[in-house]
């Protein structure tokens, strides 16, 4: 219950100290007997030693930091570095061929311009109409042809299908039936000899989506 | 502070730098999947050959992985990927008889598939050479290849991605060519249409509800798309 419920709006703005004595004589008398209430507590209260807060913060100082925290300190202390000057254009060379490492990237070769054509993604939707499979998913170059990794929902009419967010640009795959059976999309852009003596199919995904026959 | 442990202190900042630069390692990646031993000592023994000839390793794992993957046993997988690496010395010839001096990775995937399609060499070559830039070539071939598996001649597919790029098509509107090219077969055109349509343009074909095949997506910000939609 809050103090709203139980006192008046006069009695609260009474324990503020804005009305003086115009209140009711019973509202009066139990505000009366709250504001002793409260002025007997604070005077039973024992004022804290001012040598508590020396102790507390001399226990908080004296407490070991984390290492984490040691190393953030040692890192953003200010500090006075003493250094040849034969080692700067050692060290501007070793922050050159550290950059020239970063950018030339794990060692395919790959410009960093192709990011244009693939950075974006478009959600394209697979189906397959396998009414009697038991489970259905979809393997390919998108997801390392892991033969498990996207499951389709069998719709009503025994059509099989997911969206997948997928990157510009092109897409091998291969539908997997019941875990065993690997078959091509008939309706992608393209069915291609996977070496293996199979097919798979291909999709090129463009900005506005996938275009299927 | 002195030298010595300044050195050491720009050292470890550097560590994380150089190692997200770093690929898993093939052995890695191919255990990793469940391959077993031999057959990765082999596709690593192809891949670090192919590598010395300019040929990138991971399509070469990834082709490994597909195989083991569609559960086909292990001499097989190594005899494909054998033959995936000559394949692919041959199309980076293409590519760089094109111009381009170090091909990446996706454009000699690219190439590759383009030639196993029926694109020639020579084709192959015409369009890196017509490429606006290093990074379109690899999309330009894909959408060659793909349009090419529509029916449209080599040729065509060819004359269709070069003559975009002339007009100054962006990559983006390139690898929308595929889809609109079933989009217009849809609507009962023939391959050769299509191709002769497309080599016409596509701004006729993207510009308004007169000019673009039924089931072909308006361009972004005019609605959704039918099978696709671009990720908010």
């Amino acid at each position: 219950m809050s103090t709203d419920d139980r006192f008046s709006k006069d009695a609260q703005r009474y324990l503020d100290g804005e009305l003086h004595g115009e209140l009711p004589s019973d509202e009066r008398a139990d505000t009366d007997r709250l504001i002793e209430a409260v002025d007997a507590y604070a005077a039973r209260a024992q004022p804290l030693d001012a040598s508590l807060d020396d102790a507390v913060m001399a226990a908080v100082r004296g407490r070991t930091p984390a290492r984490r925290r040691v190393g953030w300190r040692w890192l953003l202390e200010p500090r006075q570095v003493s250094l040849r000057p034969v080692w700067i254009p050692a060290m501007a060379a070793a922050a050159l061929l550290i950059a020239w490492l970063g950018v030339r990237g794990p060692g395919t070769g790959e410009p960093a311009g192709t990011a244009v054509a693939v950075a974006d993604t478009v959600f394209v939707r697979f189906e397959l109409a396998a009414p009697n499979a038991r489970e259905v998913s979809v393997a390919g170059s998108f997801n390392g042809w892991q033969p498990d990794a996207v499951q389709l929902v069998r719709g009503e009419t025994g059509v099989w299908s997911t969206t997948l967010a997928l990157p510009l640009g092109e897409h091998a795959y291969q539908f997997v039936v019941d875990g065993e059976r690997w078959i091509p999309d008939p309706t992608a852009h393209a069915q291609v000899d996977d070496g293996f003596g199979g097919t798979n199919s291909v999709i090129v995904v463009g900005p506005r989506g996938v275009v299927r026959s | 502070m002195s030298v010595k442990r300044f050195l050491n202190l720009a050292l470890l900042l550097a560590l994380p730098c150089s190692a997200g630069a770093q690929e898993p390692g093939l052995r890695t990646q191919l255990e990793a999947r469940g391959l077993p031993a031999d057959l990765v000592t082999e596709v690593e023994t192809i891949a670090a050959d192919a590598t010395a000839l300019g040929i990138p390793a991971r399509p070469l794992a990834d082709k490994a992985i597909e195989g083991w993957a569609k559960r086909v046993p292990p001499p097989r997988i190594a005899a494909v990927v054998r033959q995936y690496a000559t394949q692919m010395a041959r199309a980076r010839e293409a590519v760089t008889s094109g111009g381009m001096g170090e091909p990446s990775a996706h454009l000699i995937t690219a190439a590759t598939q383009a030639m196993a399609s029926g694109i020639d060499g020579g084709q192959v070559e015409a369009t890196v050479r017509a490429a606006p830039g290093p990074e379109a070539a690899g999309p330009g071939l894909n959408v060659a290849t793909a349009l090419h598996a529509q029916g449209i001649s080599a040729e065509q597919s060819v004359g269709v991605v070069v003559e975009a790029w002339r007009r100054g098509e962006p990559v983006s509107a390139i690898l929308d060519m595929p889809s609109l090219a079933r989009a217009m077969q849809a609507q009962g055109m023939s391959p050769a249409q299509v191709g002769q349509r497309m080599m016409q343009g596509m701004s006729g074909l993207q510009g308004g509800q007169h000019g673009r095949p039924a089931g072909v997506p308006p361009p972004e910000g005019h609605g959704k798309g039918t099978r696709g939609q671009r990720r908010p």
